[in-house]
């Protein structure tokens, strides 16, 4: 318990500050509904973006955050993967929904979190790669089961909250909307809601971290 | 064989048929659920014109024309309405008294209610039965006419169901408004469909790959819009204006009014913006006056603060900078999160502080510059020689405008730099119906829009 005590105040002075942000709307308009509609997509993308990196990392192994192709891929920002999705959809199939959405997300997403979890991994050489690649193997599954909880813990709501940019180039309002939406309409009750959500994902993540006795 | 034949050119008939043919529209911002009592916003105020109707509209010349009010008396202390007998709500009950009476109450009462509408109410109360509507209070019923366009009405307890003429139906991220045909006003169009497309590059991708009937493309300058399309530019009431917190004397409004003729390159303005003259909008009937001389000079060093993330706004800031920097002065430019901004503002903390306005169609609009507890009144200005022209303001052509925008000019709680105007691109087959109120805000709005052949 003692351990987690510095991670609590954090989220507790976070949902203070939600509560408390200061400063008003000139004209206060009421926040948009909640955008339940999104739920689903942005649960599938998660999902992906979940499972996608540990298994290419599974497979490509620590030597993957030094691949240049990597880093090629790395470079864009969502914005740019958007706008490349928009100005590539055909004008005949009328506007891009979900499924570009999802798309735009997973591009801009995929690399960064392959290369975060590749550099956290510990070296393979001399062992134990020298072992064979059995060795190797297991040992990266013991560690990605090690490192995924807190990734998930620590990455999944920034991308959640930065999915905002690929949100309003496609005019698909989102959870990173939502959360916008609310810190711009000053709605300080459906932003301690969204923090509350954050810190129980958080305290959620933790009994998975604790090392087997 | 008799039967094929007529089913062939039934079905060539059908073919033959123009498709009907929605307008396609994008909300540049989420406008919440439809409420006639706290809704608020732009995208709202849309949402209400299309599925209501207020007492009186304003046309596109901007003169009070008959909408659920079929007539009007002035009558001491204000107005006698009759309303039309063939109103109908979404519901199909008609439109009588008792929801005037009770939307004007609810945005009196809730202190929920939209800010907008609250300053359009003032102490108005309204009262009647059946299709007899009186409404009275302090204002005179010249500027009751030009104000009640703002309130469209509601059924009673029923804050989002309103007569207008089209239905509203959310789906996620879109919204249709689909024609009522028996509606008075005669929509003449099937329906509108909203997307929302907050993002400037996102909205003119799909103004170019025909996704859009219309919509405002970002204010590049040079910008064209695709074969299909019209560019339609719509003066508006909307200024961006420079408000002078407290310390600051008329010697900063004249320097401002100095640069404001020259500071911005017409490159730089595109389309969009156009430099203001005078103190009030001219729009408005306002002759044109620049703050009164006088012996205060301007501070070598100002600081002005502005809302940030508006990058367009911020370009001509900084030209201004640079007019104010070859008379001497250096100007600060500092940008501030929009709300914090605005609490700054409203508690007159800012030195200097640049945010648009959009005024309404009417010149009482200006008095929130002048009135105590005004709603553009920030620093509390006043002046005791305002009080005798503030008593005789009974219409829009009364002198004593003149004479309280002379007393106002000694020494302004703010001066406009840039007239704003709405740049909007169209489907040349879509005929609308510029004003300064927009496409949407005047009567008939939308339902006078049609196709052409």
């Amino acid at each position: 318990m003692s351990r987690a005590l510095p991670g609590l105040a954090v989220w507790v002075a976070a949902l203070a500050l939600a509560w408390l942000l200061p400063g008003h709307l000139w004209h206060a308009a009421r926040p948009a509904p909640f955008p339940l509609e999104a739920l689903g997509p942005a649960s599938l993308a998660l999902g992906l973006m979940a499972a996608l990196p540990p298994l290419l990392v599974y497979f490509a192994g620590p030597s993957l955050a030094r691949r240049r192709s990597l880093s090629a891929l790395e470079a864009p920002p969502d914005l740019a993967w958007a706008l490349l999705l928009l100005a590539l959809w055909p004008a005949a199939a009328g506007p891009p929904g979900w499924t570009a959405w999802t798309a735009a997300l997973l591009a801009a997403s995929l690399p960064s979190e392959a290369r975060w979890l590749a550099s956290a991994l510990p070296p393979e050489s001399p062992f134990p790669q020298a072992w064979g690649a059995q060795a190797a193997r297991a040992s990266r599954r013991r560690s990605l089961a090690r490192l995924l909880p807190r990734w998930l813990a620590a990455r999944l709501p920034l991308w959640l909250t930065a999915s905002l940019v690929v949100e309003r180039v496609f005019g698909l309002p989102g959870l990173g909307s939502d959360w916008m939406a609310r810190v711009i309409a000053r709605d300080h009750r459906g932003l301690a809601l969204w923090i509350l959500a954050f810190a129980l994902l958080w305290i959620a993540a933790r009994p998975l971290e604790r090392e087997a006795a | 064989m008799k039967r094929l034949l007529i089913l062939l050119g039934l079905a060539a008939a059908l073919g033959a048929q123009e498709p009907v043919r929605w307008v396609q529209e994008a909300f540049l911002a989420d406008p919440g659920p439809l409420d006639f009592v706290k809704g608020e916003g732009q995208e709202q105020f849309i949402a209400q014109s299309l599925c209501g109707d207020a007492l009186v509209g304003l046309s596109a010349e901007g003169r009070p024309v008959p909408r659920l009010a079929a007539s009007w008396k002035a009558v001491k202390g204000g107005l006698d309405l009759t309303l039309r007998g063939d109103a109908r709500f979404a519901d199909g009950g008609a439109v009588s008294a008792a929801d005037v009476a009770w939307t004007f109450n609810a945005i009196a009462s809730d202190p929920q209610a939209s800010p907008t509408k609250r300053a359009a109410l003032g102490d108005l109360k309204a009262s009647g039965e059946g299709l007899h509507v009186s409404l009275r209070g302090s204002r005179s019923a010249a500027r009751l006419l030009m104000e009640l366009w703002r309130m469209p009405i509601a059924r009673a307890g029923r804050a989002d169901m309103g007569s207008g003429p089209f239905s509203c139906a959310r789906d996620g991220s879109e919204w249709t408004f689909t024609a009522r045909p028996r509606h008075f006003l005669h929509p003449r169009i099937p329906g509108l469909h909203f997307r929302l497309l907050p993002d400037e590059s996102g909205r003119l991708v799909a103004l170019q790959k025909g996704w859009l009937s219309l919509g405002v493309p970002p204010p590049q300058p040079g910008l064209t819009p695709p074969p299909a399309m019209a560019e339609l530019i719509q003066p508006t009431l909307a200024q961006l204006i420079v408000w002078a917190g407290p310390g600051m004397d008329a010697g900063v409004a004249r320097a401002f009014a100095r640069w404001r003729r020259d500071a911005f390159p017409p490159a730089l303005m595109g389309r969009a913006y156009a430099p203001a003259k005078g103190l009030w909008p001219a729009a408005l009937g306002f002759a044109e006056m620049d703050p009164a001389p006088g012996p205060e000079p301007c501070p070598k060093a100002l600081e002005l603060v502005y809302t940030a993330g508006d990058g367009m706004t911020e370009r001509l800031l900084q030209a201004l900078a640079v007019r104010a920097a070859r008379d001497g002065v250096t100007l600060k430019l500092r940008p501030m999160e929009a709300g914090l901004f605005i609490d700054q503002l409203t508690k007159g903390k800012l030195p200097l502080g640049a945010v648009s306005n959009v005024f309404d169609p009417d010149p009482w609009s200006v008095l929130g510059y002048v009135e105590p507890g005004g709603d553009l009144n920030f620093t509390g200005w006043s002046d005791a020689a305002a009080t005798a022209p503030l008593m005789k303001l009974d219409a829009p052509e009364s002198p004593a405008w003149k004479e309280l925008q002379t007393v106002w000019a000694r020494h302004p709680a703010a001066l406009p730099l840039l007239d704003l105007r709405s740049v909007l691109w169209i489907d040349r087959r879509l005929e609308v119906r510029p004003s300064a109120l927009g496409i949407y805000l005047a009567t008939p709005g939308a339902a006078g829009w049609r196709w052409r052949e």
